[in-house]
Parts: C-alpha cells; sequence; structure tokens
C-alpha cells in the first residue's frame, strides 16, 4: 500500500513536471554543469535539486531514526510501557520503511529501467542489479533493521526486556539504522563530489555534513552507557571510549567534505540535534507507567548532555588543514594526541559544572534520571573513577588510561584518514 | 557447538520456580471487597516480562476490572492500574498483561468496580526468570537464511565500493579495480566473520550469565540427629549469602544481595515437607530455629527411604522461597502403628512439644494410595471425598481441588482451623519436579501478603515488619471453628504426570491427612 501510494505520488509529480522526469529519472547523478547564463544556472539548480528527492528522502529518514531513537530512549527512561507500536518505534519504522522503499524503487528503475545516465551513475550488485553505492548500503541496513526485529523480539522473550542499549539484536538492530545513515550520506557525498557548481557542492556538501552528523548522533548514543554522563568524565574509561569510536568518524567526514572546517561543523551540528532534543522533550508531561518507581518524573527525561565535540573538531580540522593529504601517519598520531588532550582539558571542567546546581535547568536538562533509578548521592559523583589500592584517585592509572585512550585515537584516525580519502572520491 | 543447540533446539526448560517447585503460577482466592475473586497470575519466566493476570469473578459481573503491579520497595508510588478486559466467551473471566520490571518480592493488586461498590486485593507474587528459551527450528532457519543474505550483501557492498564507486560516470572499471575489488571483497569476508564470531562469543557469554542469574533457592541441608526424645531432623541453611547476610562487606565482595530476614507464616519460621521419593510417605513439620540457619524437628517414625525435603520459607520484604535437599531416612526405631480400615497408617502428633521444640501441630502419613479412590477413610471414622467431576483433569485447566469432609455418620463433619486455614493441602509430582503447597486462598503466604498489607515507610529497621505481623497475626491463629465441611484449592497442575494430592484438615484437635493419586493429561495449550 504505501508502495502503490509512493508510486502515485511520482507519477501525480511526474505528469504535473514532465521537463522534470527525465532527472528524477537520473536520481542522485545528474548535477547539470553551468552554462555561465544567470537565469539558466538558477533553472539548473531548481532542476538539480528536483533529482536530489532521494537524497533528501533518505536523509529524512536517516534524521527520523536518530531523533526516534533518542525519544525512544526516553520513552524507556520515563515511562517504561513498552510495545511494537510505542510512537517512537512507529517513527522509527516508518523511516525505515520510507527509506527502504526509496531505496528499493531507485534501485529497480535503475536496473532495469533503460535509463544509462543513472545507469552509469551506479554500481553493479549481482550481476543484474546496478545502483548507487549509498542505496545499496541503505538497503543492507533495511534488511538488517527487518532482521534484527524478530532476533529482539526472542532475545525479549529469552532473556527478559534489556533495559540496556549493548545487546546482540540492538547492535543488529543499530548496524542497520548506521547503515541507511551512512548510506544517506554516502549519497549526499557522491551528488557533491560530481557536482560542478561551487553552489551545488556548497549546498550538497552542507547535506553531507548533516548527514554526516546525524551518524556521530548514532555513535554517541552507542556510548552513552559508558561515555554518555558527565559523572563519567573523570574516569580515563570516559576517554578510552570515545577515542576508540569518534575521531574515526570525525577525521574520515572531516576528509571526505568540501566544506572549510568540516570537522568542526559536523560537531556542531551533532551537538545542536541533541541540545534540541533535550529541549524538547522536557517540554513533553510524562509518567512512569510501569512498577517499580523510585524516582516519580513528571516529563520526558532528556537525553544527557552532548559532549562538546567541537573543541576536538576545531583542533582536528586546524591539523589536517596544516599537514594536507601527506605524512598521514603522523597526522594520526597529531590527531590522536590532541583529541585526549581537548577531550580531557575541556571534559575534566566540563563534568565539574554538570554536576553543579547550575546545571540543573532546562538549558543543560543535568539531573534528570530514570523511573528506575533509586536517587542518591550517586547523582553528584564520579563513576569509574581511575583508583589505586587505597580507594583514592590514582594519577598514574588515570595517565595510563589516556594514554591508551590517544592510542586508540591514533588507530581511529589513521582509520578515518585512510577511509574519508576513499570516500572523498565517491562519485556513484 | 551449545549454541547450534540452542538454535535448533525446540524445548522450553522450565528449571526451578521461585515460591514453589515447578509450578510457576500464582494463584490467590479471596474477596475483593464484596467480590468473590479467583486471580491467577502467569509470569513471564523471565525479568522483565509480561506476566498474564487472570481474574474471575463469581455472581454478577463488575463494571471495570484494573489489575496494578508493584514492588514491595518502591518509593516513587505506584503506575497507574491497567484495564483487564473481559474474556468474549467466559463469564466472569478477566484477563489483563503486566510488566514485570524487577526480579524479587512483587505485589499484584486486582481492583473490582461494580454494582457492590469498589474493592480491592493484594496478591503477593516472586518474580524471578526461571526457565531458558530454546530458538525453534524455523525461526533459527529464518536467522540463518537472512545472517547469511546479509553476510554476502555486506562483501558484495565493499567490493562494488572499491570496484567502480570512484570511477567517473560511465566509465568501466579496469583489471587493476577489479584485482583491489576482489582483495576488497577478502578482507571484507575475514573482518565480518570475524565480527560473527565475536557476536556468537558474546551471545553465549550472555546466556551463561543468564543461566547464573536464574533463580535458585536457599541451598539446605538435611540430616538426622539423635536428640533426647529420639530421632530429629535437621536442616541447616547452608548457602553463603545467607549465612554471611550480616557482612556488609562480604556482601558487596560477591555481588550478593541481603536477604531481608525471615518471618512467620501461619505462625511457623518453617513448613518443611518430607516425601518420599515414590510418593509413599508425607510428612508436614515445623522446625523451630536453634539460630539463624539452624532448624530442628523431632522425626516421626516414617518408612526408611530416600525423601525429598522441600521446606517453605517467607522473608519479611513478601519474599517466599522452597528450599529443596535431599535425605535418606534410616528404619524407625519403633514400629509404625497400622489402621486397619484403609491400609492408611497413623495419624498426628497431638503431644505436648518436647525438648526439641517438636510442634504439636506436625502431622504425617504413610502408605500405599488406591490410584482410584476418590474417598479416603481416616481415624475416627472421618471421610474426606475428592468431588472431582468425571473425565480427565489436564494440565493447565484449572483442577477440581475440592474436598467434602464427613464424620463417621455421613454427616458434615466440624473442622477447625489448622494452621490459620480451614485445610492445607500439597501437591507433588511422582519426579519431585513439582512441589507446591497450597491453602483455600491459594498459593500466595499470607505473611506476603500482609507484608504488602502493614508496611510502613517507617519499616527500614530489620525485623519490625516481621514482628508487627507475627502480633497480628496472633488473633487468627486462634483454634476457630470452620462454618463448612467442603475445602477446596484453587489451582491447575502445570504440567501432565503422575501426582500426589494431600488433603489435611483438622477435627476434635487432631490433624488429618488424607492422601488422593491424580493422572494429570496434556491440556491443549492452557486453554482457557
Amino acid at each position: 500500500m504505501v508502495r502503490a501510494s509512493c508510486q502515485r505520488a511520482i507519477e501525480n509529480f511526474r505528469s504535473a513536471n514532465p521537463t522534470e522526469f527525465p532527472t528524477m529519472a537520473a536520481p542522485l547523478t545528474a548535477i547539470p554543469g553551468h552554462t555561465g547564463r544567470i537565469d539558466s544556472a538558477s533553472r539548473a539548480g531548481t532542476r538539480t535539486m528536483a533529482a536530489e528527492w532521494p537524497i533528501y528522502a533518505i536523509v529524512a529518514a536517516s534524521t527520523c531514526i536518530a531523533v526516534g531513537l533518542i525519544w525512544d530512549i526516553s520513552w524507556h527512561r520515563t515511562i517504561g510501557r513498552d510495545t511494537f507500536w510505542s510512537p517512537p518505534h512507529l517513527l522509527e519504522q516508518i523511516a525505515a520503511v520510507v527509506a527502504g522503499l526509496s531505496c528499493a524503487w531507485i534501485a529497480l528503475r535503475t536496473s532495469f529501467g533503460n535509463d544509462r545516465v543513472a545507469e552509469s551513475r551506479s554500481v553493479r550488485f549481482w550481476k543484474f542489479f546496478h545502483a548507487p553505492l549509498g542505496i545499496w548500503v541503505c538497503i543492507w541496513g533495511t534488511v538488517m533493521m527487518i532482521t534484527s526485529a524478530p532476533f529482539d523480539n526472542w532475545w525479549h522473550n529469552a532473556y527478559g526486556l534489556d533495559v540496556k542499549i549493548i545487546s546482540p539484536p540492538h547492535i543488529i538492530l543499530l548496524m542497520g539504522m548506521l547503515g541507511i545513515q551512512i548510506g544517506a550520506m554516502l549519497l549526499a557525498l557522491a551528488a557533491q563530489n560530481r557536482a560542478t557548481s561551487e553552489r551545488d557542492r556548497s549546498r550538497l556538501g552542507m547535506i553531507f555534513a548533516y548527514s554526516a552528523a546525524v551518524v556521530v548522533v548514532m555513535m554517541t548514543i552507542m556510548l552513552m552507557e559508558d561515555a554518555g554522563f558527565a559523572n563519567e568524565m573523570h574516569g580515563s574509561g570516559f576517554y578510552k571510549a570515545t577515542a576508540a569510536v569518534l575521531p574515526l568518524f570525525l577525521v574520515a567526514f572531516a576528509r571526505s567534505s568540501r566544506l572549510s572546517w568540516p570537522a568542526t561543523r559536523i560537531a556542531a551540528c551533532y551537538m545542536a540535534i541533541v541540545i534540541l532534543s533535550i529541549w524538547a522533550l522536557q517540554l513533553f508531561p510524562a509518567q512512569p507507567m510501569l512498577a517499580p518507581i523510585y524516582n516519580a518524573v513528571t516529563s520526558m527525561v532528556p537525553h544527557p548532555f552532548p559532549l562538546l565535540l567541537v573543541f576536538p573538531a576545531l583542533a582536528f580540522d586546524i591539523l589536517m588543514r596544516r599537514a594536507g593529504a601527506t605524512h598521514d601517519w603522523l597526522l594520526s598520531a597529531a590527531l590522536g594526541v590532541t583529541f585526549v588532550a581537548v577531550m580531557i582539558g575541556i571534559h575534566w571542567y566540563w563534568a565539574e559544572f554538570m554536576l553543579s546546581p547550575a546545571a540543573r535547568n532546562f538549558v543543560f536538562g543535568a539531573d534528570q534520571w530514570d523511573y528506575t533509578e533509586r536517587l542518591g548521592p550517586w547523582r553528584y559523583e564520579y563513576w569509574n573513577v581511575d583508583k589505586d589500592a587505597r580507594g583514592n584517585l590514582s594519577v598514574p592509572t588515570l595517565a595510563a588510561g589516556l594514554g591508551m585512550a590517544a592510542i586508540f585515537a591514533t588507530v581511529g584516525s589513521r582509520a578515518g584518514l585512510w577511509w574519508g580519502k576513499g570516500m572523498s572520491r565517491v562519485k556513484r | 557447538m551449545k549454541t547450534a543447540f540452542r538454535i535448533f533446539g525446540v524445548a522450553l526448560l522450565y528449571m526451578i520456580a521461585a515460591a514453589h517447585v515447578g509450578s510457576p503460577d500464582t494463584w490467590f482466592e479471596g474477596k475483593a471487597g464484596a467480590y468473590p475473586v479467583t486471580v491467577q497470575i502467569m509470569p513471564a519466566g523471565v525479568v522483565p516480562g509480561v506476566a498474564r493476570v487472570f481474574v474471575r469473578i463469581a455472581g454478577d459481573q463488575p463494571e471495570r476490572v484494573t489489575v496494578q503491579a508493584n514492588r514491595f520497595d518502591a518509593t516513587g508510588g505506584a503506575p497507574p492500574p491497567e484495564v483487564a478486559p473481559r474474556v468474549e466467551g467466559e463469564a466472569g473471566l478477566f484477563a489483563g498483561n503486566l510488566w514485570i520490571m524487577t526480579g524479587g518480592s512483587n505485589s499484584v493488586t486486582v481492583e473490582v468496580t461494580g454494582a457492590r461498590g469498589r474493592g480491592s486485593a493484594v496478591v503477593p507474587m516472586v518474580a524471578s526468570a526461571t526457565r531458558r528459551l530454546e530458538m525453534d527450528v524455523p525461526m533459527g532457519i529464518g536467522l540463518a537464511a537472512m545472517g547469511i543474505l546479509l553476510f554476502a550483501g555486506l562483501v558484495t557492498i565493499m567490493g562494488a565500493a572499491v570496484r567502480e564507486s570512484t570511477l567517473p560516470p560511465g566509465e568501466a572499471a579496469g583489471t587493476a579495480s577489479h584485482r583491489r575489488a576482489r582483495n576488497a571483497m577478502l578482507a571484507t569476508t575475514v573482518v565480518a566473520a570475524a565480527l560473527v564470531f565475536g557476536g556468537w562469543t558474546w551471545w553465549n557469554a550472555e546466556d551463561e550469565g543468564f543461566v547464573d542469574s536464574m533463580f535458585k533457592p536457599l541451598k539446605s541441608q538435611a540430616s538426622v540427629r539423635t536428640g533426647p526424645s529420639g530421632a530429629v531432623l535437621h536442616l541447616a541453611i547452608v548457602d553463603s549469602p545467607w549465612v554471611m547476610r550480616g557482612d556488609s562487606a562480604w556482601l558487596s565482595r560477591n555481588r550478593a544481595s541481603a536477604w531481608t530476614p525471615l518471618m512467620q507464616d501461619h505462625g511457623k519460621l518453617m513448613h518443611l515437607f518430607l516425601v518420599r521419593n515414590d510418593l509413599s510417605a508425607f510428612a508436614h513439620l515445623h522446625p523451630s530455629s536453634v539460630d539463624s540457619v539452624s532448624f530442628l524437628a523431632d522425626l516421626p517414625t516414617l518408612p526408611a527411604g530416600q525423601y525429598r525435603v522441600f521446606a517453605d520459607i517467607v522473608h519479611e520484604s513478601g519474599f517466599t522461597q522452597t528450599m529443596v535437599s535431599s535425605l535418606n531416612l534410616p528404619t524407625p526405631a519403633a514400629p509404625i502403628s497400622k489402621t486397619a480400615a484403609t491400609g492408611v497408617f497413623g495419624v498426628a502428633g497431638g503431644v505436648a512439644a518436647s525438648a526439641s521444640g517438636a510442634s504439636q501441630d506436625d502431622s504425617w502419613l504413610a502408605g500405599p494410595v488406591d490410584k482410584q479412590a476418590t474417598t479416603a477413610t481416616l481415624a475416627g471414622g472421618i471421610a474426606v471425598t475428592w468431588n472431582r467431576p468425571p473425565g480427565p483433569i489436564l494440565a493447565g485447566v484449572p483442577a477440581p481441588l475440592q474436598f467434602t469432609v464427613t464424620d463417621r455418620d455421613g454427616g458434615p463433619a466440624q473442622l477447625e482451623q489448622y494452621l490459620g486455614m480451614p485445610g492445607h493441602s500439597v501437591v507433588a509430582r511422582d519426579d519431585g519436579s513439582v512441589f507446591v503447597h497450597l491453602h483455600p486462598v491459594g498459593t500466595i503466604s499470607m505473611a506476603s501478603q500482609m507484608a504488602f498489607a502493614m508496611r510502613e515507610p517507617g519499616d527500614t529497621v530489620r525485623g519490625r515488619l516481621g514482628k508487627r505481623i507475627a502480633a497480628a497475626a496472633m488473633p487468627d491463629m486462634a483454634h476457630d471453628s470452620v462454618t463448612s465441611n467442603i475445602v477446596s484449592f484453587p489451582y491447575a497442575f502445570p504440567k501432565p504426570g503422575n501426582y500426589r494430592v494431600w488433603v489435611q484438615v483438622k477435627h476434635q484437635g487432631a490433624i488429618l491427612t488424607a492422601a488422593f493419586h491424580a493422572t494429570v493429561e496434556d491440556g491443549a495449550e492452557r486453554a482457557r
């Protein structure tokens, strides 16, 4: 039914815009060049944007998945009562359906639609199928998400509803979601890399940065249990977890973006998405619907305040601009050490603010806990602090942990440079 | 290999359940205000999980039935109650679903609203993981197929990315691109295989952790000792978290939860049952506590042999559990008296407490049981008749456990309260996999029900609530007479098999025990 209504919408669009359709049939591909004349350039711009509908559809789906996930986590922390049809689940499912159907439509059009242009801008999949790389990654993600559903359901029946993010079926689900989001990003990236006008490049570059930021949001959600709360920021575990995951993505995205200050923009965008979600969630009154209730919350419990990623990202941009495309190993080491140094330099003090009464307000959303938590002094204490045998803070243990984090960040940055270099050339 | 077995296995393995053995459902029969209700709670078997709550109401039907779960120590109030809709086609039956989020002592409050006003009943239930689910074959095959498709898809995508994605539109991939793509696909295969293997290992570890976390009752050991007045049964709770429960450092080191103290249920700290492995002998004893780990009871003269020992205890949190151990009884010193009429061995204690503190409420019975008999004639000509309709008894379907007690003349026997109840019943399966101690109020412990009713916010001192409950329970313990000579027990046999049902009532100060055989057949899908 959804497919039928999609097709109807496309047919309607086709009859209303007969001249647009040839470009539509070659989605993600045609970015016509400048003719030099202003009027034709603006017409070309309109045409290009219409041709980009799959990018917008899939980036929107990618956003809905991330927002749905943040909402779902808040739902579990606030309301608890959960079904397959809870509103955040519906948002995620609709997003997956939109992404999956859009991609399936494009894959079928490109494979069997006799459109030479579209085919020339696609990659081959199992001999008969053609579609842009991002579309295949998206489809893979959708299938992964679909597979995780019965597995997750079985898991809940077998081992109980997991009240944690990191479980085997959840990892499959998150990998599926990430597939759709990386697919969206690759679509924007290929369009950016094919764009011939500065204006198109810049616009598509912004879409790429946004879709990359959504991927960063997903990665920080996966990190939430180990590196989400300010209470964790005085332990090396926080720095190890962030270093193992974030530099890989930030560096890869920065290297493949054609914008100026790419990592900073992506990090700022990530922070904006999470902060907006914090503000929005707190506006909705809610009450726990399951027992036992140890903390009678009255509004949706927001996500923890985002990591201050703009600072290490700014350092990344400066270092990467200086280094250029040479000495990648040396650059990786510099990026790795800088990441951990900037992270601890900022978050060590930021944690003190976030645990202080000054942060317990609407803007920062600090000190809001699940309905299942027994509130106690642990709320304002540091967790997982590196301790010596006597239970005091051990600087050598902390330093060793930070050293390990720097190694993780260096390896991640190196992989990110390599991955980013590959992505910067993606044109299909 | 183990995981492969898990994927392709089909069995639901029922393990030991919390409050009783192999009988996970909680039953309650009583009043919710003016409404007589029978409540059956079917737990999910995992925590957190969804429990099904069935409420049967006799007489004129109420407008609304709600159910609500809570835990004994919740400090932030209760969630809103859930409406339990009427079950179509079954008069007086309402069914609701309740998420039970935390293991341990929970309660379910049933509220009934209708023409007779509004009334509620609190049913204590113990939530714990009791079974491990195996994946069925079609599901395993389906998931494996999807897994292979995804694996192949990932390898193909990586190949396509390296081969073509970076080429300008229209350009064909050269030999070098093809070679690089093959290498990339090989590398992806290796990495993805390593990830799948890692996931497999992780799953195994999660599964082992789950099995470890499944509820196991406190470990206990039973032995026979010689006391001043003869053989004495000694039961010791040997589980470390119980023995060390006062040592908070030990508990935190071993990540063990601190058990709350025991409290009396029906005036007794422990109800201990000896069941001979062949079901031919049974005793219901009430050991007295020497200290918090040792319990002693005078051993009745039972036939020698291997016995299963089931010891019911109630914690102050309302948590109930049945400790299981075994005992080899030697040939008794004194011969067992025999009553001629039924071939059933002798009855009741009725003697004053002895040096070891044996209770006059102890009772026992030994001897073969006629599998066809529905009437058992006991000492003094008292007859206990099982009012069972013709037809088989089905597993999962409410069982007709209703008994009429008549005196020598066939008239209604005047019954008395035995340990605060008109009657007690014990149901055991011949392999020991099911054991349950029933009352007319169901499987619940009155003490844990009182714990929920009488709990006050100030009950932070361990043992205080238990004392209050014991004091409040005293009036009930008086030897009141019982108005009816019919006793019934709400229950459904959990699985097919051969069972023994013992029924105990009190008449003229003597405790009478009757034994019946029950063959339980498979009830299709726990139809109701």
